[in-house]
């Protein structure tokens, strides 16, 4: 069972993560009587969406072994042009397609950039963060616009009973799920995080699913955007900023590297209910708002160094199972009596 | 004059610096006057300190997030100490000292237990954070010591005195990396980490001294900063990441190791000082700046890049 469980958590990362939210989970409802209930999970779930939505699309970016830190940015711009546009227009329809469009393009122009240009795609959106942001609130002069009750709805509504946040996430995530795992594209986007080099010498079209994979990202984030905006009933300044870091650290808590090539859309959402719960948990001990920071930052660290590990583990084991295979001793004894083993092999 | 003009070539950061020093000469009356100077150069003291540390962490292929937070950490500490103690130098001491901490934290983890950069640096900057915040209940921490006020604006010959520290760390720092055989093992480390190796170099102990010297100008600038604003800002770092990344890679210092150095970094901070004061002055609201900002960071970058690797092509 044990052994079971454990080949499973080196094949599939996110399932570590699953059962370390489960753990939490089941720690959290012993200390409090109210968490596990019906509609705490339908809001802890509807709490993450945002940050789930957005990790979606950073895992095809840091499976190219990219990085998107402009999506905080993304989100406040189209949350902006929302606001300022339906404020202007009325109408919803303009205001949703000209959003949505917006962020796929910025997300896009990032990828167009870091391909064009080949400056780091750390640098390039750091860059581009920093306009995005200019740029919306340029476009609102820095005020504070509320958007209609009706939008609400996307935010706090149900169809079928279940959460709209909810069913919005479970559908980016299926689509996320798909195209990673049964389209040419998602094998692409392994391709190039394992190696760039190799992808282009092998003539796959690696700039244009970067072009694509950055704007999955931008349109995924102004769907956030959407929520987000609805469910807080209007625009705020302080809309996104720090929100790239908790993405980030959602995607690497789920498994996926860092160095791209690995990793999977799943893990990454429960990362980001992962880092809800441990809010949740932190509220219900009454902590103060300043510790969040201090625990979120040590699980990451905690959860980085644990992958290292088994990693290393994984590794030595590996070697040693192929030791074995070829009857040699372990790779120690191997490269100790090397030379002196050599006439005797030869003498056989 | 044509050494003059090679001169300015290799140093595309030296051309935007005149363009703007003129450009800002002729669109404001005020952009030209000692007093301004002095405003420019105390202001920009803290990211300038904490750039360098930014340089040579970039130099061994690295990169340290957690800079800016660390200067918060060790503002509020520091802070705390003197408002107890009114003992300025024990101040300084212990905002050193709580950068090397979490120097010597991020080194550990990156150097010796080879934790990703980014990632270990994001948790710290998080740590880092919640400690400022947790320590100072959110708010600026009272009773700094007068001395430590009066420091703040004192200056020689026009030269605001926390901007003397700053330069005097540049000059220690430069005369590190080109005259001390650590130096050119960072630079080693950064271009190849594997023939570094291979060549005998200790580099887990460089990539781990990086950040321990990353960390310590980070608490420097964090005591500055007190001298700056007259209060330890539990927030005062929150905004600097962009600016100090920024700084170093529009001087020319790459992301990639082993190409770049602080004196430009220098440079770049430069730039940004001349364009944000400029920009105030002219009257551009900040949300333009940004725009501007943004855009110079990577037509920069794009600049430096090029001019690399046109000269390592001949």
């Amino acid at each position: 069972m044990v052994e079971t469980l454990r080949s499973l958590m080196s094949r599939q990362k996110w399932v570590a993560i699953a059962m370390a939210t489960i753990v939490l989970a089941g720690v959290l409802s012993v200390v409090s009587p109210v968490f596990l209930t019906f509609s705490n999970f339908q809001a802890i779930l509807v709490q993450s969406s945002v940050t789930a939505i957005m990790a979606i699309g950073m895992t095809f970016i840091i499976l190219t072994a990219g990085i998107d830190i402009s999506v905080g940015a993304i989100l406040f711009v189209t949350s902006a042009l929302f606001a300022q546009l339906y404020m202007d227009t009325e109408s919803y329809l303009l205001a949703f397609t000209a959003t949505l469009t917006c962020a796929t393009l910025l997300g896009a122009l990032n990828g167009l950039l870091v391909v064009k240009f080949k400056i780091s795609p750390l640098i390039t959106t750091l860059a581009t963060y920093s306009i995005y942001r200019g740029a919306a609130i340029h476009l609102t002069g820095a005020q504070n616009i509320p958007v209609p009750r009706e939008m609400g709805f996307l935010g706090n509504g149900r169809i079928w009973g279940i959460p709209v946040p909810i069913l919005i996430l479970l559908v980016i995530l299926i689509i996320g799920v798909y195209v990673l795992s049964r389209t040419r594209m998602g094998v692409y986007t392994r391709a190039i995080g394992n190696s760039e080099r190799s992808a282009k010498e092998t003539n796959l079209p690696v700039n244009k699913v970067l072009i694509l994979v950055y704007g999955f990202s931008g349109l995924v984030t102004g769907i956030a955007a959407l929520i987000l905006i609805a469910r807080v009933g209007g625009l705020q300044s302080g809309i996104g900023i720090g929100i790239e870091f908790t993405v980030i650290a959602a995607v690497i808590l789920g498994g996926t590297k860092l160095t791209g090539g690995s990793g999977t859309v799943v893990g990454s959402v429960i990362g980001a209910v992962f880092l809800v719960l441990i809010d949740n948990g932190l509220n219900l001990m009454n902590a103060s708002p300043y510790i969040y920071d201090i625990v979120r930052g040590s699980v990451l660290l905690a959860a980085v160094a644990i992958d290292r590990y088994s990693a290393v583990r994984q590794k030595a084991s590996l070697e040693a199972q192929r030791a074995e295979r070829l009857g040699l001793d372990t790779p120690v004894s191997r490269a100790g009596g090397g030379i002196s083993d050599a006439p005797e092999v030869a003498a056989k | 004059m044509q050494s003059v003009a090679k001169f300015l070539k290799s140093y595309p950061a030296l051309q935007i610096i005149a363009v703007l020093l003129v450009g800002f000469s002729l669109l404001s009356p005020y952009f030209l006057t000692s007093g301004n100077f002095e405003a420019m150069l105390g202001a920009n003291a803290v990211v300038l300190i904490a750039a360098i540390g930014m340089t040579v962490v970039f130099l061994a292929g690295g990169i340290d997030l957690s800079i800016s937070t660390v200067i918060s950490a060790s503002a509020v500490i520091a802070g705390i100490v003197m408002a107890e103690t009114d003992n300025v130098a024990l101040g300084a001491v212990t905002a050193v000292i709580v950068g090397l901490g979490f120097g010597a934290l991020n080194g550990v983890l990156i150097g010796y237990f080879r934790l990703t950069p980014f990632i270990t640096t994001m948790a710290t900057q998080l740590i880092a954070r919640g400690i400022a915040f947790v320590l100072s209940q959110g708010i600026a921490v009272k009773g700094t010591p007068f001395w430590m006020l009066d420091f703040g604006f004192m200056a020689w010959m026009g030269i605001p005195a926390v901007t003397l520290v700053a330069l005097a760390l540049v000059a220690l720092s430069v005369l590190l990396m080109s005259q001390t055989t650590w130096g050119r093992h960072v630079m080693l480390v950064g271009s190849n980490a594997e023939a570094a190796r291979h060549a005998g170099i200790n580099t887990r102990f460089i990539d781990f001294s990086v950040y321990l010297f990353a960390g310590a100008l980070a608490g420097a600038a964090g005591f500055i900063s007190i001298a700056n604003l007259g209060n330890a800002i539990p927030g005062v770092g929150d905004t600097l990441l962009l600016i100090i990344i920024g700084a170093v890679v529009l001087g020319g210092t790459g992301m990639n190791g082993g190409e770049g150095s602080v004196e430009r970094t220098l440079l770049g901070v430069g730039i940004l000082a001349i364009l944000t004061n400029g920009l105030n002055l002219v009257g551009i609201p900040f949300y333009d700046q940004l725009i501007i900002q943004g855009v110079l960071i990577f037509l920069g970058t794009w600049l430096a890049m090029r001019l690399g690797s046109s000269r390592s092509a001949t």
